[in-house]
């Protein structure tokens, strides 16, 4: 029998933020049950559903790209059908907002390449936007950035610049209202970054202002860090997920 | 006004989750659309508070009045409360992130006696009046139910009242009736004087406890209008009895992350020891077509992945070949377990496990409770060395491989050769996993020995009887140690401080509250949890207040004494529970319910 499998995109909002991501897959797996959606199910002792999520999300972390895998056990779902069914079962702060059949091929936990995040920090005092500007050009300028990643087995000094592809500023409303207590407006900064993720080569959002706040020698804390998009390689180019053999990003 | 959790405090604590809420099943209502909010308190941490049924129920229950709405609340862990103390964030619930302080009952459930420090510590967090005495109109009424609730006393300054016995029915009337004063503008006091005759409430205030010269009880009595006796309230009908059909579905793991199918309340055995078994008669079962409905409704609402059938003996469930028969049918084609904790293991529950339970073969659990025969008859557990033996054997022949055994030291008579029988049955286990042909038995044999140690309870047989001291009961763990030889056998057990302070909890009065509270103030709390257990400052806590603990945990007490629990009454009488430790000393086994009645009392009930 043909295996259907349909892969969805999802967002995950301030509610649920702070579930790990094996609840998140509990929470799915449930979801999915109640639903009474045709899921395939593992064999052994403990049968579980058949689904394979993309790069976990860290704790405290909102997205609005999330992608898992679900195999079906009959041919014919629309995925139309699929998401609404179970977006129906989602708790708050966790909605499907596309889904589409893929052809057997990669999982999406080996495919994903690219990540694309919104961060939001508390820069310490006396910095300038203009400033701030000029600091990630020359930061990008530089040929290497090593910096200290925290590892099991201690710190070890890693060269991240090659999985930076992408690092600005921008500004919205939103950053206003992330203000605590004891900063002020001038001190938030947002920064839109587009760096590798992925089994082959990741760069966590926290490194990244480690290094950027090494660079500086500004103080820089994180409040708040949003997935915005997410990317696989198929075909030696990057692609959308939803659309691996379609028009290249 | 919701608490300002921010993403710093929640960024920093362990399992931020178990704070926030939002889980699947949870409900939302607007707190101005009700007239009575209710938070519930279990006085333990999320995981271990989720797992508690009775929680489950009463949140669905409360929250089918639609002028009602109950939220949850569980003890922040350590680390959450030093952020709520530095941030100055009061105590709030999960639903609303509301203060506890706004609402209008906070209840806790007294599921263990060594959560009490967890309800003052809580109550403190709220900003709530530790005693009763100190509240006003501006505070919420304070109150609580549970198994522990049927000595109220140790609480009696703490708690505005308690519920005493089941809490479907009788939660219910008690709301009517604040509804009603709510209205009216009236003192705090009123509504007390308003749910005093209800069935099943008791409110300290209303009775004045006289204490003889060398500390016993000289009297218990009720002021004017209220009962002298306050009985428990259960439900007739559990076949009509509320049962929800959806419950909370949580995102975090806990202790018992499944659906649970009560089956019956009560239990016939009569086991002398066990204060569940006569605290819950009579003995009303659920049918079994009843029971599949539920577990139905359950697993389409919940999307769980397994169903546990939970009561205090299940092998006494009279339709339980039936119940499992169709349990099995309905939960096979949806991919859900069926958990069987604790039956009887004979040839219909190896069977039936065989079928039902897809896990690995680990370990199989027996509580014998005493080693020798005389000594199981003497406290009324009707397991013989026969049964035990037979049981492990079909078990062995069947592919497990690792036995439980759970026991308890310092039983009344207990004497040493008791103990030698301990490490005696255990050999016997290993003696039958032997006899099992090598290509029938599982490799790795591993049977571990359990024992605990006896904590006498109210309302039962042993009420009056001493708790071995503590330097009794490490003499005997350590006896016990040296005489289990075998490797096949391990021995677990625990310091028995926590013990002894179960023991002066569970027997003890109203001089109880001031040591209570000052324990806490010593930074006592989340006892049961090892790490944070602090045995000296409980001591000082008592030797500071002038209380001995010894005499509540140690003294051998009179039939005759007034006993701080005489004016509960749970149907089981005083005059069966004598007669019952009679029997215990002569050795004297009373034969289980359906074989024959011996009289308890809870026969006024007229249902079960």
């Amino acid at each position: 029998m043909r295996i259907t499998k349909i892969r969805i995109r999802f967002l995950r909002d301030e509610e649920v933020k702070y579930i790990s991501h094996l609840d998140l897959m509990k929470t799915f797996e449930r979801a999915v049950r109640r639903s009474g959606l045709p899921a395939a199910y593992s064999q052994g002792f403990n049968p579980h559903i058949r689904m394979v999520f993309g790069l976990p999300l860290p704790v405290g972390v909102t997205s609005e790209a999330e992608y898992a895998d679900f195999e079906l056990s009959e041919e014919g779902i629309a995925p139309r059908d699929f998401m609404e069914g179970l977006n129906r079962e989602l708790p708050v702060g966790l909605k499907i907002i596309d889904a589409a059949v893929m052809e057997n091929g990669i999982n999406i936990m080996a495919a994903v390449a690219l990540a694309s995040y919104q961060i939001v920090a508390c820069c310490g005092d006396g910095c300038k936007t203009s400033r701030m500007g000029e600091l990630v050009e020359a930061f990008l300028k530089a040929p290497e950035i090593v910096t200290g990643k925290r590892g099991k087995q201690g710190t070890r000094e890693v060269n991240i610049r090659p999985m930076i592809k992408r690092l600005e500023l921008y500004d919205d409303e939103y950053l206003r209202s992330c203000v605590p207590g004891d900063a002020r407006r001038e001190q938030i900064f947002g920064f839109s970054a587009l760096l590798c993720a992925g089994s082959k080569s990741n760069l966590k959002p926290e490194l990244l202002v480690q290094a950027l706040s090494e660079f500086s020698e500004i103080d820089m804390r994180i409040l708040r860090v949003h997935r915005k998009a997410l990317f696989i390689e198929a075909g030696g180019k990057i692609r959308d997920p939803l659309k691996p053999l379609g028009s290249m990003i | 006004m919701p608490v300002n959790l921010t993403d710093e405090i929640l960024g920093s604590v362990e399992k931020p989750a178990r704070y926030t809420g939002n889980e699947w099943n949870i409900v939302r209502k607007d707190p101005c659309g009700v007239k009575i909010r209710f938070a519930f308190c279990f006085p333990d941490v999320y995981e271990i508070g989720m797992s508690h049924l009775g929680m489950r129920i009463l949140y669905h229950l409360l929250n089918e009045r639609s002028d009602t709405y109950c939220e949850r609340v569980f003890a922040p862990w350590t680390d959450m409360e030093e952020k709520m103390r530095e941030n100055h964030i009061p105590l709030f619930t999960l639903e609303s992130h509301d203060p506890v302080s706004d609402f209008d009952f906070v209840g806790f459930t007294l599921q263990y006696e060594m959560s009490y420090t967890n309800i003052v510590n809580m109550l403190d967090l709220a900003g709530i009046p530790l005693f009763s005495s100190g509240r006003t109109k501006d505070h919420p009424f304070i109150c609580a139910g549970g198994p522990c609730a049927y000595n109220p006393e140790p609480l009696a300054d703490i708690m505005d009242f308690f519920i005493l016995g089941e809490g479907e029915e009788v939660i219910n009337d008690v709301m009517d009736a604040y509804a009603a004063w709510k209205d009216e503008n009236v003192p705090r006091e009123e509504f007390l004087n308003r749910i005093v005759n209800i069935e099943g409430v008791y409110i300290p205030r209303f009775y004045d406890v006289v204490y003889n010269p060398d500390g016993t009880i000289r009297s218990i009595s009720a002021k004017n209008g209220c009962p002298e006796k306050v009985r428990k309230r259960i439900i007739k009908d559990m076949e009509t009895a509320y049962y929800p059909d959806k419950i909370i579905v949580p995102f975090i793991d806990i202790v018992h992350d499944r659906i649970m199918l009560e089956l019956f309340r009560g239990c016939i055995r009569g086991c002398r020891f066990c204060q569940a078994g006569f605290i819950y008669r009579p003995v009303r079962e659920k049918s079994a077509v009843r029971l599949v409905d539920a577990a139905r409704k359950l697993q389409q609402s919940t999307g769980y992945e397994e169903i546990s059938l939970t009561s205090l003996s299940t092998s006494d469930y009279t339709q339980l070949e039936c119940l499992t028969e169709e349990l099995l049918k309905e939960m096979e084609g949806r991919m859900v377990n069926l958990s069987l904790p604790s039956l009887r293991i004979d040839s219909f529950s190896m069977d039936l496990m065989e079928k039902a339970q897809k896990v690995r073969k680990s370990g199989l659990t027996f509580a014998p409770e005493a080693g020798t025969q005389r000594l199981r008859d003497v406290i009324n557990k009707g397991v013989t060395e026969d049964d035990l033996i037979s049981s492990v054997t079909l078990a062995f022949n069947g592919g497990w491989r690792g036995v439980k055994l759970y026991f308890m030291l310092g039983l009344p008579t207990e004497t040493y050769e008791d103990i030698d029988g301990i490490a005696e049955l255990g050999g016997k286990v290993v003696d039958a996993y032997m006899k099992v042909p090598k290509d029938r038995r599982a490799k790795g044999l591993r049977v571990t020995v359990s024992t605990s140690s006896f904590v006498p309870k109210p309302f039962t047989p042993f009420q009056w009887e001493p708790q071995d001291t503590m330097d009794l009961l490490r003499e005997k763990q350590k006896y016990l140690q040296g005489r289990i030889k075998s490797r096949y056998i391990s021995y677990n057990w625990h310091d028995p401080e926590l013990s002894f302070l179960e023991a002066v909890f569970a027997r003890g009065d109203r001089n109880m509250c001031r040591v209570l509270v000052r324990a806490w103030e010593k930074g006592c709390k989340f006892d049961g949890w090892g790490e944070h257990f602090k045995f000296k400052s409980w001591m000082e806590a008592f030797e500071e207040c002038g209380v001995d603990a010894g005499f509540y945990a140690s003294r051998k007490r009179d039939y005759d004494e007034v006993l701080p629990w005489d004016h509960i009454d749970i149907g089981v009488s005083k005059k069966f529970l004598a007669r019952e430790c009679e029997k215990a000393y002569r050795g004297e086994v009373t034969p289980n319910c359906r074989v024959r009645c011996s009289g308890c009392g809870t026969g006024v009930f007229t249902c079960g």
